[in-house]
């Protein structure tokens, strides 16, 4: 009888130790990438994913491209410049432009310009290979790509509070201008609405 | 045998109290911070956190911990990792806004320290302020921006009874170094706005800024007004800064006052219990700074007061004063109830629960105390070069900034903590 009230009592703290333990642990939960989680409200993944996908989707549906390849007979040369933040938060502007090169890269209608840094340390690299590497396999200079347009762009937010009840409204603007004539060739608009909710009680 | 088992559970209660009293922050936390004042006066920021890092802060106090750390990373120079502790403190900010059940009741039966420290709109809109700055010595003005705009926000949601001018200059400061003048000018009025709802004398640099901004923009009424008002013969026009670049010294003086409790003790005639009321008050202070000389090549520019933090945490305080007294008040009627209904069991746990309730009756004395208490600011325009630049307090000290480039149509912004000052009143009001 003993024993069977001890046998309990060891399984009921041994229960309730675990219990407090889990509570106190860090928890690790592997998702997929695509999956959407909202936390804060703030632009996340997400939102920069989404975004970039829809507008390189449309500036590659658009006449620019197939009126450019029939004059030139070539695929244009686009570079991204930059996207300025003009918003109420801190975002990564990097990882947008990075989602934003990937979908116009794998869409595989434009060559694709390195950017301004990645140009500064392949052009050191090709200096380099000038003076240190086999003239059958180092590459010249002077035989860049230059690019037919930039695209460039903003993020701005317009806020609507009332207490803890937030109405956010972003709005990502592209443009693609000719780098020949400055024409504007393209522009296109993204919206973002979202209503964050605030606890106004916790424990 | 009856009477020593109620003596034997006093005096354990007696024992569970204290202890449960240390742990409830009833040691002000007023006096825990001399160290770190101390290091802090003798422009020792390292040992400064050495001391905050040695404080008795609890999980309540966490927030107060995040933003002094981020304030004195800034006086070691260390500006990321300044911006990093400050950017937390905001998330903390938002998951603290919300009202604990929780805290209040142990507030309303403890002491006001028992609830998580949530700063003051004031307080709030430094955090924002020190994280511009940052970001502007950094030259990153895209995220000064960000916090111009998240600071903007927060003062469009707590429309305060008492106005913080500075904030919305150094709005218009960012709006122009991002060289969007018509939001500088949005910003300069309101921080005009303030000064006169405030009744503080307008600087002098607020007032050329208006002139020049009016002028540029065409609003040739309002000049007029601003003209007639500020009876200036001149001032630096738009074009003839368009062709030369700025520098912007702001120097944070002194250090703000900090609270401590005032305390009414009684003592009951019918049954001899003990009774405290304790309510927090700021002590007043004097910078041992008043002025100081931004110097580039052979021009001198004085700095101008921009704004008295003190004046707004003595402000935010007189505004808590109803609520704080209503929560002290109730804190009687709830101690007493405790107190009488142990006596009524036996009088020496009723002793026992008195002497506890009495000494957890303490002010709540946090605060943000890595504050200055002044804001200095100094503005000059050169033509664009590289300059050797001085600061020079009027006590002789100075710090120099060597080989800055100042370029055309740029600001360059440089600042300095001096918290020296003196404390001149430990008495409430």
């Amino acid at each position: 009888m003993i024993r069977k009230v001890m046998t309990g009592t060891t399984l009921l703290a041994l229960m309730l130790g675990g219990g407090l333990l889990s509570g106190c642990s860090t928890s690790v939960e592997r998702m997929a990438v695509e999956e959407s989680i909202d936390l804060s409200g703030d632009w996340n993944d997400t939102d920069s994913r989404l975004v970039s996908e829809e507008m390189i989707r449309d500036v590659l549906s658009r006449p620019w491209l197939s009126e450019f390849t029939a004059q030139k007979n070539k695929a244009p040369a686009v570079i991204v410049g930059e996207v300025k933040n003009l918003s109420h938060e801190h975002i990564n502007v990097a990882t947008f432009v990075g989602d934003m090169e990937r979908e116009l890269i794998n869409a595989g209608k434009v060559e694709f310009v390195a950017s301004k840094t990645e140009r500064g340390e392949i052009r050191n690299e090709r200096q380099d290979q000038e003076l240190n590497a086999r003239n059958d396999t180092a590459k010249a200079m002077g035989q860049e790509i230059g690019a037919d347009f930039m695209l460039k762009g903003t993020i701005n937010t317009i806020l609507d509070t009332d207490g803890k009840t937030q109405v956010r409204y972003y709005q990502v603007d592209l443009t693609l201008i000719s780098m020949a004539d400055n024409r504007k060739v393209w522009v296109g608009q993204k919206k973002i609405k979202k209503l964050v909710k605030r606890p106004g009680m916790r424990w | 045998m009856s009477h020593h088992r109620e003596t034997a559970r006093a005096v354990s209660l007696i024992f569970i109290l204290l202890i449960t009293l240390l742990g409830s922050g009833c040691v002000s936390i007023t006096y825990q911070q001399d160290a770190l004042e101390k290091h802090l006066m003798s422009q020792q920021p390292q040992q400064a956190m050495v001391a905050l890092d040695a404080l008795k802060l609890g999980e309540r106090d966490k927030l107060i911990y995040q933003l002094n750390k981020g304030m004195l990373l800034r006086m070691q120079g260390d500006i990321k990792a300044s911006n990093e502790t400050l950017e937390q403190s905001k998330v903390m900010i938002d998951k603290l806004d919300a009202v604990s059940l929780r805290e209040q009741a142990a507030a309303v039966s403890i002491n006001d320290s028992m609830r998580s420290y949530l700063p003051p709109i004031f307080e709030r809109a430094m955090l924002h302020c020190v994280m511009a700055l940052n970001y502007l010595e950094l030259n990153d003005n895209n995220s000064a921006r960000v916090e111009a705009l998240q600071l903007d926000e927060l003062l469009k949601q707590h429309k305060e009874k008492n106005p913080l001018p500075f904030a919305h200059y150094i709005i218009g400061l960012i709006f122009e170094a991002n060289n969007e003048l018509d939001d500088a000018l949005i910003a300069y009025r309101k921080a005009y706005d303030d000064y006169r709802t405030s009744k503080t004398k307008i600087p002098l640099l607020l007032q050329q800024d208006l002139l020049r901004l009016t002028e540029h923009l065409g609003l040739d009424d309002e000049e007029r007004k601003y003209q007639t008002e500020f009876q200036l013969k001149q001032w630096p026009t738009q074009a003839a800064l368009q062709q030369q670049g700025q520098v912007v010294a702001i120097i944070f003086n002194g250090l703000i006052p900090r609270k401590h409790s005032q305390e009414i003790n009684a003592q009951s005639f019918n049954n001899g219990q003990l009774h405290r009321i304790s309510v927090p008050f700021y002590e007043t202070r004097s910078p041992q700074v008043r002025s100081a000389t931004l110097i580039i090549a052979d021009q001198r520019s004085q700095t101008e007061l921009l704004d008295q933090l003190d004046k707004h945490a003595n402000a935010n305080l007189s505004e808590q004063m109803p609520a704080i007294i209503a929560r002290t008040i109730a804190r009687v009627g709830v101690k007493n109830k405790v107190v009488d209904n142990a006596r009524n069991q036996s009088p020496l746990l009723g002793l026992a629960l008195n002497l506890a309730t009495f000494i957890s009756e303490q002010a709540d004395t946090r605060a943000w105390n890595t504050l200055p208490q002044d804001i200095l600011i100094a503005r000059s325009v050169v033509a664009p070069g590289r300059y050797d630049l001085e600061l020079k307090l009027d006590n002789q000290r100075s710090k120099a900034w060597p080989e800055i480039e100042i370029a055309r149509q740029k600001i360059k912004f440089i600042s300095w903590y001096w918290p020296n000052s003196n404390v001149t009143g430990k008495r409430p009001k």
